[in-house]
């Protein structure tokens, strides 16, 4: 289990009138679920720019449009919050026309246990990060642990990567070369050559994909490949052709990615495929060292 | 809300027992027809079990025979999403469109909330993902709808599911990649290689004491 802070989990429950409270009070009957509430798309768009919340319950039929206008609204600015639809009105009559590959939880309200269900389902849902645009490893606890146990932020490392990216761009002949950490919800770029990316959400990150397979992954042409074609931010940002190689600790998590980008189609060789992993496994031998020396020391105040 | 984790699941005809409840297995094969024979015996529902089917590439009554052919009976224990013909029969549900994976998302969760109105364990499949993958704009959905539906609804019920892959399909990406990505957040893989007319060999893992090749006939 990789779950979220589980004593400060806030959930906006939007319904009609009266009706929002018996939400409210469902959610509220779960261990570690506050609810905070909303009677129509106008006040929920509020709590939304006011508060971050960590899940949406709404009511389908609202006074000012329906609960998948909210889902819209919130998917653009924040994709990753899980969304369930909790209404009594049936799939085959919600207009879903403008909202195709928009994914919620359903659940139908008149079910005899669907109070009981709710919070259930909206813990579920907020624990297991379930409505992320991505595939999650099996092993994503395991390896967010892994992760966690280096001091990024307080490590002497940002001088040796971006040589070391430098380097790498300069091998490849690439526009930009970056290594990132992939944690649970974003992708942290610790150097990155040739721009100036600070993160990226997961989702839309092509790493997310790469760190799931062994070997290093290519992508000669992001417009040719379904994963990636339609990923405006990867367009925005200019990148054509991706490769990148795991950044793999000692008990096998892969904790980020080391890779080359274009701003044109490209291929790599099986050669420069096997340079690009010995990169990976140089930026990982640094963050080791670093964190080795830093525990080394912190023992030693100790002591 | 959940059944309880001492859930097992047997598939006789495989010569697989003991599976136990939350097993997602991925399935994988580039013959459809020994693909689809070896998802049917999986999904198929004994006395006392449930199945829910997604059907991307069959109507619902095509699909009630294959569950029957399976086994006997588990046609009359199944619910059916058929992408394909209108809604013929009982427990059939027909989908639209497939590539509205809005509806479809809320189609899959509602049916799996009806089954769990009942005592009896869930088995639920896809046949095939990757016809959906080859009909969305952006597989990031996809993925979104088998993290939110199926891979949530496994564990919340405890259920076994099976996603099937056809890996001769064109879904608009490396289909390697995209199984060695899916093969991750699945606990379980069978790839099916055909053999000859009604026979393959099953190549497992995952399932523990199970894992190894196995041949098989129909």
């Amino acid at each position: 289990m990789y779950a979220n802070d589980v004593s400060n989990r806030t959930v906006l429950c939007v319904d009609t009138g009266d009706a929002v409270e018996e939400m409210a009070e469902a959610i509220r009957a779960e261990d570690g679920l506050e609810p905070v509430t909303a009677t129509s798309i106008t006040e929920a768009t509020a709590q939304l720019d006011s508060q971050s919340v960590d899940c949406v319950v709404t009511e389908y039929e609202l006074s000012d449009g329906t609960g998948l206008d909210i889902v819209k609204q919130l998917r653009s600015n924040d994709p990753q919050t899980p969304v369930v639809l909790f209404t009594d009105v049936s799939p085959s009559e919600i207009e879903t026309a403008s909202f195709e590959e928009m994914i919620v939880e359903y659940l139908n309200r008149e079910l005899p246990d669907a109070f009981d269900r709710l919070g259930f389902i909206v813990d579920d849902v907020i624990t297991h990060s379930a409505q992320v645009g991505f595939l999650v490893p099996d092993s994503e606890g395991s390896r967010l642990d892994a992760l966690a146990e280096y001091d990024v932020d307080e490590l002497p490392i940002e001088e040796s990567f971006t040589r070391l990216t430098d380097l790498i761009a300069d091998r490849f002949d690439v526009a930009v070369a970056f290594i990132g950490l992939i944690e649970k919800d974003v992708e942290n770029f610790l150097a990155c050559t040739g721009s100036d990316w600070d993160s990226l959400t997961r989702e839309d990150t092509i790493c997310t994909h790469s760190m799931l397979q062994e070997d290093v992954m290519v992508v000669e042409d992001i417009n040719e490949d379904s994963r990636f074609a339609n990923n405006d931010t990867l367009q925005n940002l200019g990148i054509v052709s991706y490769a990148g190689a795991n950044m793999t600790n000692k008990d096998g998590e892969v904790i980020g990615q080391v890779c080359v980008i274009d701003h044109e189609r490209r291929e790599y060789s099986a050669a420069e495929r096997e340079t690009l992993q010995q990169f990976a496994a140089t930026a990982m031998e640094i963050l080791e060292l670093r964190q080795s020396l830093r525990n080394a020391r912190r023992t030693e105040v100790e002591a | 809300m959940s059944l309880s984790g001492s859930q097992t699941f047997g598939v006789d005809s495989l010569a697989l027992s003991d599976l136990p409840g939350n097993t997602s297995i991925l399935l994988t094969g580039d013959d459809s027809a020994a693909l689809e024979a070896i998802f049917y015996r999986l999904v198929a529902a004994p006395d006392s079990e449930q199945s829910i089917v997604l059907a991307t590439d069959s109507d619902g009554r095509s699909t009630q025979r294959a569950l029957k052919k399976a086994l006997r009976g588990a046609a009359d224990r199944a619910s059916v999403l058929s992408c394909e013909g209108a809604a013929r029969g009982e427990d059939v549900t027909s989908v639209e469109d497939m590539s509205d994976l809005t509806r479809l998302g809320m189609d899959f969760s509602g049916a799996f909330a009806e089954a769990q109105q009942d005592p009896d364990p869930v088995r639920a499949g896809i046949l095939l993902c990757s016809t959906i993958m080859g009909e969305v704009d952006d597989t990031r959905s996809v993925y979104r709808f088998l993290n939110s539906n199926f891979l949530s609804q496994l564990r919340r019920g405890n259920a076994l599911g099976v996603c099937a892959i056809d890996t001769s399909a064109d879904i608009g990406t490396d289909v390697n990649s995209t199984i060695a990505g899916l093969e991750t957040s699945f606990g379980a893989r069978i790839h099916v290689e055909s053999t000859g007319r009604k026979q393959a060999t099953l190549e497992i893992s995952g399932l523990s004491n199970h894992d190894g090749t196995v041949d098989v006939s129909w």
